[in-house]
């Protein structure tokens, strides 16, 4: 009876006002990401580095490293939704390390609409493949869950087929150089034939360096894609936001 | 975790989180190539018990028949795993005797410090981490020793969370209304009720140690460092029988506020651990808990004792037979106490949580005790005594023989303003001030500042400061209370309970505001007269009209000072409160 009484209530409630929902990133205002924590993380001031999705100022095109030829080459652009930091790294961490990952179903929305005014309409999206035995602990791949809310909101296709070959060991302790060599023959296409000419969104949660992203591009350009766009949720910020004065 | 599924020689269906074959345990033939998770393993070994067909005799190709029959279950399962086939264990490696053996392995120091630390634990891969990070072992070596006690039948490994017929459920806390999601093994849940103290999913496992806490009947050094009241022996008396019954699983010790009910359980607990029984002392709060540790640590000098709060994630691992935990930490044993005294039961955050409640029940051994505690029980409590599920104790007086002071209520007028304190007021709070420092409770927290202001500029001169839960001065500002360094302080009802501040009186601003119930109003009443020196004072209930909850928390006091006198554990009533009716009067 009890039970009744809160379903009851709880109708009753969202047919009166619209449920509130609270920020995904503070817990606090108004969601699924309020006015601060768009400011605060998803930073509308700042610009993307086209080559590796960091966070830049608004009037450069790369970030330094890119610049320096450091950064991936097999894409045509690479962007990323906000900064990971704070409240926005807690939630994706949630996600991956809690289990949640119908956390990502609320903000598909918001996201989705970002990323289609910030990349061109492609023909497919394919997630970056986590390796079988990371899958089999984890029970689920966040990418492929981000994609298929992208697939959901916007209607592109999903393109299967890439898979992980060997479990290497985590990128987060390597340097920018190792990172690279270290994905060496990681990915493979097993189907090529769905990519032959195709232009696809390559989507993962988190970039850094994008040299994961890079090594996916690089089996992608080998089965014949034409045009890759990097997309994640969060990205680095460019710690010389400032120049230094020599 | 991921476990391989093993076959024994025997035809027995078990796991393994090891492939090495030195490891997996002896007589074991074959195992399937790809780890699975505990829960699909569980389903295997269930749905192979539900088909064998009753036989004396065992047919000869049985271990075909078998692994024949494990392949289709985990085929049909349709996964994405190319390699889902059986191997076999070589023939030399499977008699041999080089088996696991821990104290070799890691050193007997850490073996029996592991032991020590996991007794009646229910402690999630997490928990396990953070205890191998305190004993500087990787996370293999710590999975090593817990899987070795649960081949040795000690402990057990079981999904976090469990599917079953009725739907799923937290096998951690009990919650059934579970966040499911599409896994790589198909429906998988996460649990979001007892997150806080990390992730509990379908895919992972709990480990689930069945030792008990102590190993037999000791020595305990029990020194009180008072005597009781009379009103306390008889309540003690009671609680010991309760305890040492065989009768009543469950009891209710409805004490008036500042009686002392705590320590009327210290000689049941006494008796408990010596012979060999463990208690646990848990509390909703951790202020209650570490209100209670030095009283504990007096009186049992040398006694270890388990001091589990916090809200940090950690496990904070220590050994001894008397456990001090917040409720939640409850949620990491499983059948570990033989008592179990739970202090202010109606408080927040335990009343109406039912993953809590679960977590108490399930922490409880089997013929366990379980004492609640509490100066305002809650209807459900107090329903349970009347039906005689749970048996009742009363504590009716304090110890220095003083009724409870009772409320007096003064209307407000029309409405609380900070920027319009009538004169009437003043003067009330002044001759409260006169009694002792005056200890302001606010419905809300945006009412403190304002209040502070309005109490600054009416009394010039005074040290007025107030707090809230999230303050973060709170925990400095409190013992400068303690010490009586403000004349007033305005808190929300952080204060509301489990505190004594000698000298204090009592006002509570808006005392018709729907949070504060009947428990609340008792409790913050109860803050006024704990202290022998001082055992008198005055309780002033400001609002705008007078609540149901504002009737029942003074009935509530009358009948325990009633009760108290009938029983002729307090002196005949004196005229309290003589400098407040005069305007109280005048106000009505």
């Amino acid at each position: 009876m009890k039970e009744l009484w809160r379903d009851v209530t709880k109708i009753t409630r969202a047919l009166w006002y619209a449920d509130k929902q609270a920020c995904l990133f503070c817990g606090k205002e108004h969601g699924p990401v309020c006015l601060e924590c768009q400011t605060i993380y998803l930073c509308p001031e700042l610009g993307r580095c086209r080559g590796c999705g960091k966070l830049i100022p608004l009037e450069k095109l790369n970030c330094l490293d890119c610049v320096a030829g450091k950064g991936p080459k097999q894409l045509d652009q690479v962007t990323a939704w906000g900064h990971y930091s704070g409240g926005f790294k807690e939630f994706i961490q949630t996600i991956k390390f809690k289990a949640h990952p119908r956390l990502i179903r609320k903000i598909s929305r918001p996201f989705s609409d970002w990323a289609i005014s910030q990349i061109p309409v492609v023909d497919g999206i394919v997630a970056v493949p986590m390796h079988i035995t990371r899958l089999a602990e984890r029970g689920f791949n966040q990418a492929e869950v981000i994609t298929s809310a992208l697939h959901w909101e916007l209607g592109l296709p999903i393109l299967p087929g890439v898979e992980r070959l060997e479990s290497r060991s985590s990128q987060v302790l390597l340097s920018r150089q190792e990172r690279l060599h270290n994905l060496k023959g990681a990915f493979v296409v097993r189907q090529p034939e769905y990519y032959q000419g195709r232009s696809v969104w390559l989507v993962d949660d988190v970039t850094t360096t994008g040299a994961t992203l890079e090594a996916v591009a690089e089996v992608l350009r080998e089965s014949g894609v034409q045009a890759i766009y990097g997309l994640c949720l969060a990205a680095g910020l460019e710690k010389r936001l400032v120049p230094l004065q020599d | 975790m991921l476990f391989f599924l093993t076959l024994k020689e025997n035809h027995e269906v078990s796991f393994s989180p090891f492939l090495e074959k030195d490891k997996l345990n002896s007589g074991v033939i074959s195992y399937i190539s790809a780890p699975l998770p505990l829960a699909i393993i569980q389903i295997v070994q269930e749905r192979l018990y539900r088909r064998q067909p009753f036989s004396f005799r065992t047919p000869k190709n049985k271990k075909n028949i078998l692994k024949h029959q494990i392949l289709k279950i985990l085929k049909d399962y349709r996964w994405d795993i190319s390699d889902l086939t059986w191997k076999e264990v070589s023939e030399d490696s499977c008699f041999h005797e080089d088996r696991l053996d821990p104290g070799q392995d890691i050193g007997n120091e850490t073996w029996k410090a592991f032991n020590q630390l996991v007794l009646g634990r229910q402690l999630s891969m997490g928990d396990l981490r953070g205890l191998a990070r305190e004993l500087r072992l990787n996370d293999k070596e710590i999975t090593k020793l817990a899987h070795y006690n649960v081949e040795q039948g000690r402990a057990q490994w079981i999904p976090s969370v469990k599917l079953s017929e009725r739907g799923w459920q937290c096998q951690r806390c009990g919650e059934k209304d579970v966040e499911e999601w599409p896994s790589f093994y198909g429906a998988a849940a996460t649990c979001r009720s007892c997150e806080s103290i990390g992730a509990s999913t379908s895919l992972n496992v709990l480990y689930r140690d069945e030792r008990s806490l102590l190993d037999g009947p000791s020595e305990v050094l029990f020194q009180p460092y008072w005597t009781f009241t009379e009103a306390q022996g008889l309540a003690s008396e009671q609680v010991s029988e309760f305890i040492k019954g065989t009768s009543e699983k469950m009891a209710l010790l409805w004490a008036a506020c500042g009686a002392g009910k705590t320590e009327v359980c210290f000689p049941a607990a006494a008796w408990a651990l010596k012979q060999g029984k463990s208690v646990l002392f848990a509390a909703p709060r951790q202020d209650v808990i570490n209100d209670i540790v030095p009283r504990l640590q007096r009186d049992f000098p040398n006694y270890p004792i388990q001091v589990l709060t916090g809200t940090t994630t950690s496990v904070k691992f220590q050994a001894g037979g008397m456990v001090l935990a917040t409720t939640h930490q409850v949620l990491r044993f499983w059948r570990s106490f033989d008592v179990i005294f739970m202090d202010e039961m109606d408080a927040f955050p335990y009343h109406g949580s039912r993953a809590l409640e679960w977590g108490l029940k399930h922490a409880l051994r089997q013929g366990g005790k379980l004492l609640y505690l509490t100066a305002t029980p809650s209807y459900d409590g107090l329903k349970a005594t009347q039906l005689g599920e749970m048996m009742l104790i009363r504590l009716p007086a304090r110890h220095h023989r003083n009724p409870l002071p009772v409320p007096i209520w003064a209307t407000s007028g029309n409405s609380l303003d900070p920027n319009g304190c009538t004169s009437i007021w003043e003067k009330q709070i002044e001759s409260l001030r006169r009694q002792g420092p005056v200890l302001i409770f606010v419905p809300k927290i945006s009412w403190i500042d304002p209040w502070i202001k309005c109490f600054k500029h009416r009394f010039p001169g005074w040290s007025v400061d107030g707090s809230y839960s999230s303050d973060s001065g709170r925990s400095i500002k409190i013992k400068n209370l303690q010490l009586g360094q403000y004349d007033i302080f305005v808190s929300t009802t952080i204060l509301e309970r489990g505190i004594t501040l000698p000298g204090i009186q009592v006002v509570v601003l808006g005392a018709d505001h729907p949070i504060f119930d009947e428990r609340a109003l008792v409790q913050m009443a109860g803050r006024v007269g704990r202290t022998r020196e001082i055992p008198g004072g005055g309780v002033l209930l400001l609002s705008k009209k007078m609540t149901p909850a504002m009737k029942t928390a003074v009935q509530w006091i009358e009948e325990q000072n009633r009760l108290a006198l009938e029983l002729g554990l307090i002196e005949p009533l004196e005229k309290e409160g003589k400098g407040l009716e005069g305007v109280v009067e005048r106000c009505n």
